[in-house]
C-alpha cells in the first residue's frame, strides 16, 4: 500500500494535479465569493456580520483536520518508519498553521462587534491558541535541528503529543461554559444552519480545501527536488 | 446599492478585513512556495548539468523524477 505513495510514482500526478486545481481554481472562488458576499442572507441575531463565519469556518476545520492528520501520519511513522511520511507531514504542516492563525484572526474581527471584544481567554480560543503553538513547535523543530532524524524524531512526538489537543478543542464548547458558540454543523445529528448559508459554507471550503492541495502539492514537489538533489549521484 | 454592498450594514470593515486577511495570507503563501519551488527545479537542473554527459544521460535514464524536473525547469525558462 505505502508503494502507491513513492515519490518516483506520485511525481508525475503532482504536475497533472498542480495544472488541473489552477485551471478550476478561479472560476471556484467568484462563485463562493458571489453566494457568500451577496448571494446569503444576513442571519437573524449576527445581521450581516455572520459573512465572517464563510472564512473563518473552513479555516478552522482545516486547521484541526491538518494536525489530525500530521499526528497520525507521525504515529504511523513510528510503526512503519517511512521517509517520505515525514515529507508529507513537513508540507503540511505550513497550511494548517497558517489557517489556524486565519482562524483565531477572523474569529477576533467576528468577536469585536458581536460580543464586544477583540479577544477573551475562551475555552475554544485558548486551545486554538495552543494548537498554532504545537505548529510551530512542529516546523522549528524542522527549521533548526540540522540532523533530519533527529528533527524528524522530535517533530513526530510534538505532533503526537498535539493530539490530544485536537478532542479538547473540539469539545471546548460541550465542556466548559464559554462565550464560543457550540457547532451548527454536526456530522452525527442535525445540523442548525440552514441551507442558503450551508451551499456558500461549503463552497469556501472547497475553495480553501484546493488552495491547501495546490500548496502542499507544490511544497511536496519541492521537497522531493530537495532530496533528489542531494543524492544526484546516487541516482 | 454599492455604497450598501460596501458598508455590509455597517459591519463592512469587519467583513472585509476578515476576507482581505484570509486572502493576502493566501497569496503569500502561494508567492513563497511557487518561489521555493522554481529556485528547487532551478538549482537541480544546474546540478543535473554540472554533471558529466554520461553521468547525465545515466541518471535522466534511471530517475523519472530527474527527466520530468529537467522538463518543467526547460518549459519555465
Amino acid at each position: 500500500m505505502f508503494a502507491l505513495i513513492n515519490p518516483s510514482r506520485v511525481f508525475y500526478w503532482i504536475e497533472k494535479l498542480i495544472n488541473f486545481i489552477n485551471s478550476v481554481f478561479f472560476i471556484l472562488l467568484i462563485i463562493a465569493l458571489t453566494f457568500a458576499l451577496i448571494l446569503s442572507p444576513p442571519d437573524y441575531l449576527q445581521g450581516d456580520n455572520v459573512r465572517i463565519m464563510y472564512v473563518h469556518v473552513p479555516s478552522a476545520w482545516i486547521g484541526l483536520a491538518s494536525f489530525t492528520c500530521i499526528a497520525l501520519l507521525s504515529i504511523l511513522n513510528f510503526i512503519f518508519k517511512l521517509k517520505n511520511l515525514n515529507l508529507i507531514t513537513k508540507s503540511i504542516a505550513p497550511i494548517g498553521l497558517m489557517f489556524t492563525c486565519l482562524a483565531i484572526v477572523t474569529g477576533s474581527l467576528w468577536g469585536q462587534p458581536t460580543w464586544g471584544t477583540w479577544w477573551v481567554w475562551d475555552a475554544r480560543i485558548t486551545s486554538m491558541t495552543i494548537l498554532s503553538i504545537f505548529y510551530i513547535l512542529f516546523i522549528v523543530s524542522h527549521k533548526f535541528i540540522e540532523n533530519e532524524d533527529k528533527a524528524n524524531k522530535l517533530s513526530n512526538i510534538i505532533a503526537i503529543v498535539g493530539l490530544v489537543n485536537i478532542p479538547v478543542i473540539k469539545y471546548s464548547v460541550d465542556w466548559w461554559n464559554t462565550l464560543h458558540q457550540p457547532s451548527s454543523i454536526n456530522l452525527n445529528g442535525p445540523n442548525h444552519i440552514h441551507s442558503s448559508m450551508l451551499v456558500p459554507l461549503m463552497l469556501m471550503l472547497l475553495v480553501l480545501l484546493l488552495y491547501c492541495a495546490l500548496i502542499f502539492l507544490m511544497k511536496y514537489k519541492t521537497e522531493i527536488i530537495r532530496i533528489k538533489k542531494k543524492n544526484i549521484k546516487r541516482i | 446599492m454599492i455604497q450598501n454592498f460596501i458598508s455590509i450594514s455597517g459591519y463592512g470593515i469587519f467583513v472585509w478585513l476578515s476576507f482581505f486577511i484570509t486572502f493576502l495570507a493566501c497569496a503569500i503563501i502561494y508567492y513563497k512556495t511557487f518561489k521555493t519551488l522554481k529556485k528547487y527545479e532551478k538549482e537541480f537542473a544546474k546540478e543535473l548539468n554540472n554533471l558529466s554527459e554520461k553521468e547525465r544521460k545515466l541518471v535522466l535514464e534511471k530517475s523519472k523524477i530527474a527527466s520530468q524536473v529537467l522538463a518543467s525547469y526547460n518549459k519555465s525558462v
